[in-house]
């Protein structure tokens, strides 16, 4: 139990302070130990952990295929592509050493681990990627369908953010953006007073009012400034979701903080069981 | 003044600067100086009310609905008979969410221990699959399982972003599972993992301080915890009085930030317009 508990425990409030504490002190061994020596000690450990990773993983496909458990037709290619990458890793080159050294031959040119990467690797990691482009599609269709009041609001922010970013926001003028306006507030006031005339009244005297303001002005398409698309997608982007995003931020700073310092601690020992 | 013992080690420490200073202050970075009382008072705030909690004061928690969810989605995968998914992100150890991530896991399982539920948990580190074994298995055995426990329901399939999400993603697919959480950090894979998820119709739980993600995970997830929700995970699964305490700590600090904000605010204002006071930014910024 010491072994398990209190030896862990000791090591982490040790490190923890040295790393947290360190950040205070003006000296270069300490300076040293935080900015390299600590860091180069995980990546030490994770590299030789990466074997128990490798061993399980091929470990699991092997069984997969023995047993034949469903999609073990799919471990087959696993377990074979991990044999290819050892082979082309430690085996087999498929150059000269005239060309490259064993070590430089996975970023050296021409050789089978370079071929595996750039032809293999590369453009799976790249059709995984792309795929993001259709789950945003997918995520934003959700997303932006209106259901109430906040998804609204969702999607007018997200119209305006997309059209204002974009040349073609800054030829919109914002006499246009007005008169959409007074239509869309004449929508809302039809739907509480539910009276034609009422509405009617409305958007004519909305549509007069704007109007003369454009010929009074002569109709400059970025005046007044906040009915411009690109003034107010500016305005969204650098003062409401900026506000939103720092509060998240405080947040998850101050949580970082607390969690650490419970690790630091000994407060929190879920991490190495009960 | 109801914790004596506090107050003698707060001004123990406080005393023992107060000498150090006089001595000379040697190789303290004196422009770090405001930082240091802000964690030396934060790390203070949070002790009190830790121990405030195991004396056995009581501390209101506002209802998180996505961990109440925890529960519901593992009683759902346990009526479907289907498997639950967990995801502890795709960072190391050295990071506070995988850590975070895993603690949490280690609630999950015991969850899954009590109602009989298969769990699979692939990784995309070694180390974590280390922890999170070990996390597991502590957890069947606290329920008085650990004839359940198996060690390859925690599987680690690559260090490689894309191609972890490949493979989570090919599990979602295959197996089907009733619920999918992820806890932990993520990157560009969140919404892959999610959609894919919410694809199968599973239950979607997020939880991750990856500010660029959250968004993503509150999108196509039924629910997310944002940021300090999900550091407070722990305390309000396990209901272990040391670490609500530090969550009433936590909401404390906030509290001193928001009136620290708002009164640097006044002083900024007051001194760029009329000259009166003094550059408080100076002070607070870091260097």
């Amino acid at each position: 139990m010491f072994w398990k508990r209190q030896v862990p425990i000791f090591i982490v409030a040790l490190i923890g302070s040295i790393t947290l504490f360190g950040w205070f002190i003006d000296q270069p061994d300490v300076k040293e130990f935080i900015g390299d020596d600590a860091t180069q000690w995980f990546d030490v450990l994770a590299s030789f952990a990466i074997i128990l990773g490798a061993l399980n993983l091929i470990k699991l496909q092997i069984q997969k295929v023995l047993y034949q458990k469903p999609g073990w037709q799919y471990s087959v290619i696993a377990v074979l592509g991990f044999i290819f990458a050892i082979v082309a890793g430690f085996f087999v080159k498929g150059v000269d050493d005239s060309v490259a050294q064993w070590g430089a031959h996975v970023t050296s040119d021409g050789t089978l681990f370079k071929w595996m990467f750039d032809y293999v690797f590369s453009p799976m990691s790249a059709t995984m990627f792309s795929l993001l482009a259709f789950f945003v599609a997918s995520a934003s269709y959700r997303a932006f369908r209106i259901r109430n009041f906040e998804a609204t609001l969702l999607l007018v922010s997200g119209i305006i953010i997309m059209v204002g970013r974009v040349p073609i926001g800054g030829v919109i003028s914002s006499w246009f953006i007005m008169y959409l306006i007074v239509l869309g507030l004449g929508i809302y006031v039809n739907s509480i007073k539910k009276d034609t005339k009422v509405t009617f009244v409305f958007v004519a005297v909305g549509v007069s009012l704007v109007t003369i303001g454009g010929i009074i002005s002569d109709w400059p398409v970025d005046q007044p400034g906040i009915f411009y698309l690109p003034s107010i997608q500016e305005w969204i982007y650098y003062y409401p979701n900026v506000a939103g995003a720092r509060a998240i931020m405080i947040g998850i700073g101050l949580g970082i903080f607390a969690t650490s310092i419970r690790y630091i601690l000994g407060i929190e020992r879920s991490y190495i069981g009960e | 003044m109801k914790d004596k013992q506090f107050w003698l080690v707060t001004s123990g420490v406080i005393i023992a600067f107060a000498i150090y200073w006089l001595l000379g202050h040697p190789y303290f970075v004196i422009d770090r100086i405001v930082m240091f009382f802000s964690i030396l008072s934060l790390s203070a705030t949070l002790i009190y009310y830790t121990r405030a909690a195991e004396r056995g004061e009581e501390f209101y928690l506002r209802p998180i609905p996505a961990l109440k969810a925890v529960e519901e989605a593992v009683g759902r995968s346990t009526e479907m008979g289907r498997p639950i998914l967990y995801v502890p992100g795709i960072q190391d150890m050295d990071q506070v969410e995988t850590v975070a991530g895993v603690v949490v896991l280690g609630h999950v399982a015991k969850m899954t221990a009590r109602y009989e539920t298969s769990l699979n948990v692939p990784v995309s580190r070694s180390i974590v699959m280390k922890a999170a074994r070990e996390s597991c298995r502590d957890a069947y055995t606290v329920e008085g399982r650990p004839d359940m426990f198996n060690e390859d329901m925690v599987h680690y399939l690559t260090d490689d972003q894309f191609a972890y999400a490949a493979g989570v993603n090919g599990i979602m697919v295959r197996e089907k599972p009733a619920a999918c959480m992820y806890m932990g950090k993520f990157y560009a894979e969140s919404l892959i993992l999610a959609e894919t998820g919410n694809s199968i119709g599973a239950i979607q739980i997020a939880g991750t301080a990856s500010q660029a993600q959250i968004p993503f995970f509150v999108t196509a997830c039924d629910y997310t915890l944002i940021g300090e929700e999900f550091f407070a995970a722990s305390a309000y699964l396990s209901q272990k009085p040391e670490l609500i305490g530090g969550v009433k700590g936590q909401d404390m600090i906030k509290l001193a930030v928001i009136a620290v904000m708002i009164l640097s605010t006044i002083l900024m204002v007051l001194y760029e317009s009329t000259g009166f006071g003094f550059n408080i930014s100076e002070y607070l910024t870091i260097r």
